[in-house]
Order: structure tokens, then sequence, then C-alpha cells
């Protein structure tokens, strides 16, 4: 008797496991999604992260619970989801760091973004603004620019990291605009920002929210942004592209992406880029991103792709010259 | 808005029903975590987060901040009790909180433990309602040469906290630092001794450092010695009340400590785990007899206690009046309000004034809150050490891997807490002092990356430890007790010689 049960329960397993790739498709998703974030709760990536999947839940119809892994510039959190990857309820967002520059910049992240990682949508873009101490003689980006030419490293920039969007849109300005400054990293922009108002250093490329609050307090400028057209948080920062001799097209954004572990059922993608996409698409979020300094940006799965073989190649560059000056 | 005003509108804020409920909850929700060894304030603000969505933006940083300095009065008992850290910064008290223990003195030191706290944590008000100002230009005052020259001279000082010989001091000291260099080198991304691991990219886990060193060593220590068991003492509310002297003796290390972790704590990034080692060796230092401490000295839990509370509370200082965190848990509280729409920074003491001046009184009710919670708490405390040890003791390592799992949520950190408990056994094994370790541990870097930042900046010229005044400061400080420390060894050696020859 016993026997014979264990027997129809093994074959009642049989059935449901070979039933499993028709319903990934038709019921998706049967059980709580889980999306992993590889940066600490309350961080901004994470709080990106809330924004856009409490709306998802509802669609979805399950719970959508976000993973905090934390950790070596948001790797972490992709190597988490690629561990637990395999259930059809595993995904992630992650910033570009992890997806273009990590591989050059660590010895091994552990995943081949190629091969290992299947791209949903982008989120969202952030650009960079340049700002200076308001106690600093900088009034425009001609005259930072003037000022950096003087003599090599007559500048010194602060940074939230060695290879971080912060100092590579820094190496990256300073190679197009022919000038050299001197890198400083920090780890957050908080001590980035106490070290511009304390002139110990003269600038940084900073987040526009990490900078916007000292600058209506009358404590720092911002001379330049890097995006192609304003930002809308800071509509008066007039546009880098152009300008002190770099050229029109110049341009450098920091994304956030959401991503799914190589082998996710396409039709499971293209609901969450359906979905993901009207998400964004509602005001509401939009603001609530901007808030945060990001600026809703979707797009299709190849869009995503393009972007990350496109900026891999354009920061490789400039990983290339910053090594090369080492 | 005068401060006075500012304070009386704040205490009638925070004393609103719907305001004073999520105080009250932050507190011992705080105390708790505290106790708890390695869940500390961290991850229970990180679980918090998403009900602060609910509740307004005030009565969440209210809740949140009760949380964190909470926190600090649950962490000393943990470490008073079992010589287990509840958090990295009560570590310290547990070097004389746990030897009281053993004497039998539980009632007295917790409860000097709970009244130095809430010492402190007035003393951190006092000082944030009034020196809010001055000490938030203090922290763009500072820069990198300065950090890393006041952190030398903390390290100079507090590597005399431990008891015992020089060379074991020295090399724990040492073995701190080195393993402090595990990690992305922030200076030139470098990775060094990660063995091509990610999770120690960022640097071996502090929570499971302190943990596996003093914790899971010390379940290790007393599974292998059965008889081990501490002296328990049933206490009545007379027992657990300090004698005359006791009191006495509490008076200006409280004080000292509350002046030192005032101001450590506004200062970003360098924390309450300093100022409470720091408040240790100089309460050593400045003591009649040296030779006590270590030994069950009150002075070296209640300098200690009370210097990280107030540091916990002028920790808001750079985050309330310049909107800059001053560690990843003031980052963690920002978050919160981020989510609420409202930007912290230096214009929000104007632009929403009943959040500044309701957190500021709510400071002083939770405390308040905290000593009245806390001192019936004592008796329930001590009786936890009756607990037979063969449950007590599983049971704390089950806790010590929750806690350390909730800061990262990596397994790998679980594995980690095991093999430094082990080490930590080996260690103790042999008297070398944990503490020591820590500490060189906590500095290390934070010296390293200061000192080559503030050399780069000066574009490699070392004259701008001399040239910055505050620098310039700490750096004759460091002299002069170095010169101090080798004059009264060389006049402890004449004077033993001298007892030598008198006594042939």
């Amino acid at each position: 008797m016993t026997i014979d049960l264990t027997r129809r329960a093994a074959l009642a397993c049989a059935v449901a496991l070979a039933a499993l790739p028709a319903m990934a498709q038709d019921d998706w998703p049967t059980a709580p999604v889980h999306v992993f974030v590889g940066f600490p709760a309350g961080s901004s990536p994470d709080t990106l992260a809330r924004i856009i999947t409490e709306p998802l839940a509802q669609r979805l119809g399950q719970p959508v619970v976000v993973e905090n892994k934390p950790g070596a510039g948001g790797v972490i959190g992709v190597q988490q989801m690629l561990t637990t990857a395999g259930d059809g309820h595993t995904f992630g967002t992650t910033i570009n760091g992890p997806l273009t520059t990590a591989q050059r910049l660590m010895d091994s992240t552990g995943y081949d973004v190629e091969a290992d990682i299947a791209p949903v949508t982008l989120i969202a873009t952030s650009p960079l603004v340049l700002a200076v101490s308001s106690a600093s003689e900088f009034e425009d980006l001609q005259g930072f620019v003037d000022a950096a030419g003087a003599e090599p490293e007559a500048l010194a920039y602060g940074s939230v990291g060695q290879g971080s969007g912060a100092h590579l849109t820094a190496e990256l300005f300073a190679d197009e605009a022919g000038v050299s400054m001197l890198h400083i990293p920090f780890t957050s922009y908080a001590e980035v920002t106490t070290s511009i108002m304390g002139g110990e250093i003269d600038a940084g490329f900073m987040a526009p929210s990490a900078a916007l609050p000292h600058v209506e307090a009358g404590n720092m400028r911002m001379l330049g942004i890097t995006s192609a057209e304003t930002f809308p948080q800071a509509p008066d920062v007039p546009v880098m592209a152009g300008q002190a001799g770099l050229p029109d097209d110049f341009r450098a954004e920091l994304w956030n992406a959401f991503i799914a572990p190589a082998g996710t059922d396409p039709a499971v993608i293209e609901r969450l880029n359906t979905e993901l996409g009207e998400i964004l698409a509602d005001p509401q979020v939009q603001e609530k991103l901007l808030a945060i300094g990001w600026q809703a940006a979707p797009g299709t799965p190849a869009d995503l792709e393009e972007r990350i073989v496109a900026d891999t190649e354009m920061w490789g560059a400039v990983i290339d010259r910053v090594e090369a000056g080492e | 808005m005068t401060t006075w005003e500012g304070l009386l509108y704040g205490i009638g804020f925070a004393l609103q029903p719907g305001v004073l409920v999520y105080c009250v909850l932050g507190v011992v929700l705080g105390t708790f975590v505290g106790v708890l060894p390695g869940i500390g304030a961290m991850a229970a603000i990180s679980l918090l987060l998403p009900v602060t969505y609910y509740i307004t933006p005030e009565a969440a940083l209210i809740m949140l901040a009760g949380v964190y300095y909470g926190a600090q009065y649950g962490g000393a008992v943990a470490s008073i009790l079992m010589r287990l850290p509840g958090t990295p910064q009560s570590a310290v008290t547990a070097l004389d909180g746990y030897p009281m223990v053993r004497e039998g003195r539980t009632g007295v030191a917790l409860f000097a433990a709970m009244a130095s706290s809430f010492a402190g944590s007035v003393i951190g008000i006092a000082v944030l309602v009034m020196l809010a100002g001055w000490l938030s230009t203090a922290a763009t005052a500072f820069g990198a040469a300065d950090y890393a020259a006041m952190m030398i001279l903390g390290l100079v000082a507090a590597s005399t906290i431990g008891t015992g010989q020089f060379a074991k001091g020295f090399a724990m000291v040492t073995l701190g630092l080195l393993l402090g260099c595990v990690g992305t080198d922030v200076n030139s991304g470098v990775q060094r001794f990660t063995f091509g691991q990610t999770e120690l990219l960022d640097g071996i886990n502090l929570v499971a450092l302190a943990m596996g060193l003093f914790g899971v060593a010390e379940v290790v220590a007393n599974v292998q010695d059965p008889d081990r068991q501490g002296v328990v003492e049933r206490i009545g509310f007379r027992r657990m009340l300090p004698a005359w002297a006791d009191l006495r003796q509490m008076g200006w290390p409280t004080l000292r400590g509350g002046a030192l972790g005032s101001f450590f704590g506004a200062l970003p990034g360098t924390g309450s785990t300093l100022s409470s080692f720091l408040s240790y060796a100089m309460e050593r230092r400045v003591a009649r007899r040296p030779e006590r401490f270590g030994k069950g000295a009150i002075e070296g839990v209640a300098g200690p206690e009370s210097a990280n509370n107030a540091a916990a509370i002028t920790a808001f200082v750079p985050t309330l009046t310049l909107g800059i965190p001053g560690d990843p848990i003031m980052a963690l509280m920002l978050g919160a309000l981020v989510i609420h729409g409202i930007q912290p920074g230096p214009l929000m003491l104007e632009a929403r004034p009943e959040m500044f001046w309701g957190l500021v009184a709510s400071f002083g009710i939770g405390n308040l809150l905290l000593l009245i919670l806390n001192l019936p708490l004592i008796g329930i405390w001590v009786a936890m050490l009756r607990i037979p040890f063969r449950w007590l003791y599983p049971a704390i390592l089950v806790f010590v891997c929750l806690g350390v799992y909730s800061v990262r949520g990596l397994t790998f950190d679980i594995v980690a807490v095991a093999a430094i408990g082990l080490a930590g056994y080996l260690l103790a094994l042999a008297a070398f002092s944990p503490a020591l370790l820590l500490l060189g541990f906590v500095l290390g870097p934070l010296i390293e990356t200061n000192l080559r930042r503030a050399l780069l900046i000066s574009r490699g010229d070392p004259m701008v430890f001399l040239e910055r005044p505050i620098s310039a400061v700490f750096v004759v400080a460091t002299i002069a007790l170095l010169l101090l420390s080798l004059w009264q060894a060389w006049r402890q050696r004449r004077n033993a010689r001298a007892d030598r020859r008198e006594a042939a």
C-alpha cells in the first residue's frame, strides 16, 4: 500500500513536471517573484527597484520581493540572482557597472554578461553634473576647463571609487576637453560633497540628486550636465555637449536595468517588458523616479542589449586610457 | 525659531500620541535587537523600511532613530552578561563588564551601563541642541590629513587598552590592521587578499569579526569547560543599586565619555565604535590604579557606554544640518525620508522645523523611556544567566548566525564567523586581547585611506600634516603621548630597579 502511494505520487509529480513549461507561459507567475538588488535597503538603486516592483506586484497578481544583496558595486546582486536562477521567478535590477565595466575592473565577476544575462528592459537613466564649491572662482564650464588646462593635474576631483561612473565620466570629460585632472577616490557622494565644501578638492561629477540640496543651500554650483538634453530635475544646468571644446555628441549617463538569468522563458521576458513599459509610462511613477534622480527610459530587450554592448565599448576605451596613464 | 522655542515646540510635537507610539516602538525594538548578538540597528532598520511608507515621515524618522540609539542600550547587556557584544560598539564594555559578572556584581554592572548610557545620551542631546551649528562646521573643516592624524592619535592612545604584555598587544593591533587591508583598496582599486572571492571585495564583515572573536570564541571556551558556569545571584532591587563608592567612581568617566562621544559622533565616518574604544583608553590612562582595568573596573563600563550613546545622538548633526550621513545606518535613515519625497539637506531645519525639533525632543523622551524600560529588565537579564548552558549556547550560536546573515544576506559571512570564532578561541587560549585586534581592524582602513588621500591631495607633500592646524594639533598630541609613555616606562623600570636594590 505504501509502495503504491509512493508510486502514484511519483507519477503525479512527473505529470506536473511535464506540464511545467506550458504553465510557465500561460499561468506565469505561479509563485512570488524575487528581484535581486545589489545595493543596500534605502540606497538609490534600492528605492528605484521598490518604486517599480510595487505596481508590478499588482499587475502580476503575485508578491514581488526585493532581495538586497549589497556589495562589490552591485556585482554580488547579479551573482546571487544567477545562483538562485532556474525557478523562472528570479530576476534582478542593476546599475550599468556590473553589466559594462565590472568585467574589466575585477579579477573575476563569476559571470559572462553575454552568455548569462537576458536583458528585459532599461528602466531609467541618470546624467551626472559637474559640481564645484560656491566659494570657488569657477562660474561656468569654460572657466573650469581653462583652469584645469593651465597645467597637468592643476585641479583635483573626487569620485565614488576607482572605476565608478563618476570616475570614468570625469576621465571621459577630461579626455574630450583635452585636460588632465587629479583623481581622488572616495567611497560615497557624502564624502565627496564634504570635501568639495571644505575646499579640499575642486570638483566632482555626481548625481543631480546628490548635489541639488547643497546647491539650493548656496554651498555648491553645478557647471554642466552630461546628458544630451537638460534634465527635468535641474533644468537650469547647461548641457556640456558642444561647450568648452567638448564634441556635440558628448554624452555620459548611468542607467538602471531590469534583467533576467539567461534561459528565462522568452514569453516571460516579453510579459515583463510589456508590464514594465506600461508602469514606466505612468506619470506618477516617472515623478517618483525623478525625485531620486532617475529619468524613466523604457525600451525593448534588444535596446538594452545594444546599450550594454555600446557602453561596454565606450567605458572600456576610457579604462584603457586610465590604465595606460598610470 | 529660537533654540528654546524650537525645543518646546518639538516636545509638544513628539508627545502627540500618534508620534509617541512610534518612539516607544522604536526604542523597545532597538533594545531587543541590541541585546541579540549580531543583529544590530542596521538589520532592524532595513526590515522596518517598508513599514515607514505607511506612516508620516516625522514618525518614521523618530521610530528609526529610536531603534538606532535603543540598540546602544541593548548592546551593553549581552556584552556584560556573556561577553557577547550585541553591537560592535559595545565590545569594549565586555572588557570590564564581564569580569564584574564573574565577581557576582552583575546587577551593578548592568545598572552602571544603563545609567551611564542615559547620562551620555543627555550630554549628547545637550551638545546637539547647543553646538549643532559649530559641530557642523567642524564636519566640513576636517580634511583627509586631519582625519588621518586624529585616527593615528586614536590608535596610539587606545593601543594601551590591552592588559598584559606589550608584545602581545602589539601583535593583535598589527593583525587587526592586516585584516583591515582585505578587500578593494579605495585609492587604487586593487583587490587585496580576496583570493577571487567577490564576497571579500568590500572587506571582512565587521559584524562577523566582532561576533566571531567575542561571541563564538566565548561559546567554544565554555563548551570545553563545563564547570565554568557564571556566578548566579538572586538579586532584589537593592542588590542592583551600586554602592556610593561605585557611583563616585562612575561620575567623571561618564562625563568624560559623554564629551568624547559627542565630539567623535559628530564627525562623519568615525562613529561610535571609535569613541567607546577611546573612552576606555582614556579612563585607563587617567586612573590612579590602571591595573584594575580588565578585572572589573566600573569606570571601564561607564566611560565607553556613555561615549557610544553620546555619539549615537550627535551622529545626527551632520545628517540633519548638512544632509551628509556619517555612517551607513544614517544613510539608510535618509533613504527613508527620500521615499517620502523629502530631500534631506542643509535646508531641512528651515523647511521642516517640526522634523528637526520633533526628532531632537524624541531623543530626550526616548532615552527616558529606555532608562525606565531597562532598569526593571535588569532582573530578567540576570535571570537569563540561570538558563542551563546546554540551552543558552546553541541559542546564542543561532542568533549569531542570524545576525551575521542579516547584514548582507550572504551565507559566506556565516562560514566566515565560524572560522573567525575558531581563530578567536585559539587567541583567547594564548591570552591575546581580541579588543585590540578589533581596534586595529576598525582604524586601519580609515588611517590608510585618509593618509594616502591627504598625500594625493597635497601632491605628495608630507608637510600637509603640519601645515593644517587641526592635523598639527593631533600630530603634536600623538608625539607627546608617545614620549609620555616612554618616560613612564623608563620611570617604572628605574623604580623597580631601585626597589630591587633596596631589597638586596
